[in-house]
């Protein structure tokens, strides 16, 4: 783990709120893991106060080297609108990789990964992950959701990694009209996967976490809560753990990617 | 002064000598290990541990945080492992550690604290206790012993008589008088005061119609909150004879020498560790620096030189 202000590579627009931040952080970054985050704080500035959690989209590589991060991420309150104004060569206080990512069981050869909107942050990682644990990229699928279709993001991306998409959105502009869990669940249907994995909006999660159980397929989601430290000092990001009644989990520690299975949402 | 010579930033609260002013305060900090990559931890003063009561408590349903303007609320609802689990899990690390360990503790009952106090004293490891009478965010215990002055004379009194360890008793700036608590504590035997715990708030989502927080109430820290800190600081250095320890929105050596130049012995950093890990470290190289700078040997010539 690190903290240390870096310094912005690039600063793209991708959509109409949406930005892919490159960060020049290798020092102490190369083994994170997917699903793992960082803590950001624009430097120098009081308002926004707090760090805000970031997933990590992808590690910048050169060769062999890991040159930074990528941070994909909408602009939806004060800290997105001020990072989205910055510039390469700009500064940035990060500290991380922080929390558990997720876990890639030996031996799966069947996986289904579902994103819902700006929920396919970490998921792109995640596939290159995959691609890495030299996992047949023609045994995953992506199901991709989004409100419409400039809210679909990062389909190429995954093309080009050799896995097949299933894109969906509310309104039909893009892909089918309906929730990335329709196609979702008529695909497990027909054949489960070994594992799915999926991070979106908590009603879609929901969804998912259900079609995993009724066909009894492990899943692994990735939760969104607001936090203020990121390394477990806080206990400001608690969920409810399913088992533990009494006790609650904590996102920046016990997550940000749980067992299905462990967490109430 | 030598020039070479770095000055003395030795204070003491008690029978507790501190190397330099700067404690973390409770709940910002976790069991310190949480810090360990973060931050030269045996570079500071003394490290207070989160809130700890007898049985393991759950908290507070979330969200627990929000931030607002130049702050945040919280209403975490003093979670923590209990005494058995501090005890085994959490003081073995801290035992390694330079600085000296305080734990907050707090109960729902004048037992429980008090309870609390006696099983702590035997403990290898713990250098003194702060007893938290101010804690907005739970039903039972907390601020309810410290709302007045004569419960807090008691429950002071009462955790006293059960331990030997230096005692701080940490104040809640949501009363009408201050003093007039800070006076019965003192009188009930505490060795130190630390004010202020958190301003008791609100922030309201105007599209559901909600409190942001699901205790619907929490409470403020971070730099707003930092005047009203050190107006209650200044009141109260003035109406007592032990240490006052001086806590709320410091974010920075400057911060910090006002709470010090208004009298405090020393001071707690709290929500800045969340924005800055190593706000402790850099706040004791700046106060370093201050008096470097201003020719000033011993940090104990600066305290409580206000002038007015």
């Amino acid at each position: 783990m690190f903290q240390d202000k870096v310094q912005v590579l690039w600063n793209r627009k991708i959509g109409p709120l949406y930005y892919k931040i490159g960060l020049g952080c290798g020092r102490g970054i190369a083994d994170a893991d997917p699903g793992q985050f960082i803590m950001l704080r624009l430097s120098g500035r009081i308002v926004p106060f707090l760090r805000r959690p970031f997933s990590i989209h992808r590690l910048i590589r050169n060769e062999d080297r890991t040159e930074g991060i990528e941070v994909l991420y909408r602009v939806v309150g004060e800290c997105t609108q001020k990072l989205a104004l910055l510039r390469p060569g700009d500064f940035v206080d990060v500290m991380g990789p922080l929390g558990k990512g997720f876990r890639i069981p030996d031996g799966v050869r069947r996986v289904f990964i579902a994103a819902g909107g700006i929920g396919v942050a970490p998921l792109l990682f995640l596939a290159f992950s995959l691609r890495k644990k030299q996992i047949d990229p023609s045994g995953c699928r992506i199901f991709l959701g989004g409100k419409t279709k400039t809210d679909l993001l990062c389909g190429e991306d995954f093309r080009s990694l050799g896995m097949a998409i299933h894109p969906t959105t509310d309104d039909g502009s893009s892909g089918e009209m309906c929730f990335v869990t329709h196609p979702l669940e008529a695909a497990v249907r027909k054949e489960p996967p070994e594992i799915i994995y999926a991070c979106g909006p908590p009603g879609m999660l929901k969804c998912v976490v259900g079609i995993a159980e009724k066909f009894k397929v492990p899943c692994q989601i990735s939760i969104e809560s607001r936090m203020a430290c990121g390394i477990g000092a806080c206990l400001g990001c608690a969920v409810k753990g399913k088992e533990l009644t009494e006790k609650y989990l904590h996102v920046c520690m016990d997550g940000p990617v749980f067992d299905a299975a462990a967490v109430e949402l | 002064m030598n020039k070479k010579q770095h000055p003395d930033l030795c204070v003491d609260i008690g029978k507790i000598r501190l190397k330099n002013p700067v404690m973390t305060a409770s709940g910002t900090f976790g069991y310190a290990s949480e810090y360990a990559q973060l931050v030269d931890l045996n570079r500071i003063g003394a490290i207070i541990v989160k809130g700890l009561s007898l049985v393991p408590a759950p908290g507070n349903p979330p969200p627990r945080t929000v931030e607002t303007p130049c702050g945040m609320l919280n209403a975490i609802g003093l979670e923590n492992v209990g005494l058995e689990a501090f005890i085994t899990e959490k003081l073995p690390f801290l035992k390694t550690l330079s600085p000296p360990t305080l734990v907050n503790i707090y109960g729902q009952s004048t037992d429980e604290y008090a309870e609390l106090a006696s099983r702590l004293n035997d403990v290898e490891g713990i250098a003194g206790m702060e007893v938290n009478i101010s804690c907005p965010n739970v039903k039972k215990g907390g601020i309810a012993f410290g709302a007045d002055p004569k419960s807090a004379y008691h429950l002071v009194n009462a955790v006293r008589s059960r331990t030997s360890l230096p005692m701080i008793v940490k104040l809640s700036p949501n009363v009408t008088d201050v003093t007039a608590i800070a006076r019965n504590v003192e009188e009930a035997g505490a060795d130190a005061l630390s004010l202020i715990n958190t301003i008791t708030g609100m922030a309201i989502d105007i599209d559901t119609r909600r409190p942001k927080l699901a205790n619907i109430t929490g409470g403020l820290s971070g730099p707003a909150i930092k005047p009203i800190a050190l107006r209650m600081v200044w009141q109260t250095v003035q109406c007592v004879k032990i240490p006052v320890i001086g806590v709320g929105g410091i974010m920075n050596a400057k911060d910090a020498l006002e709470f010090l130049i208004a009298g405090a012995t020393a001071v707690q950093v709290g929500t800045a560790n969340f924005v800055n890990p190593r706000a402790t470290t850099d706040i004791i190289e700046g106060i370093e620096a201050f008096l470097v700078e201003n020719k000033i040997s011993r940090l104990a010539d600066l305290i409580g030189t206000l002038e007015w």
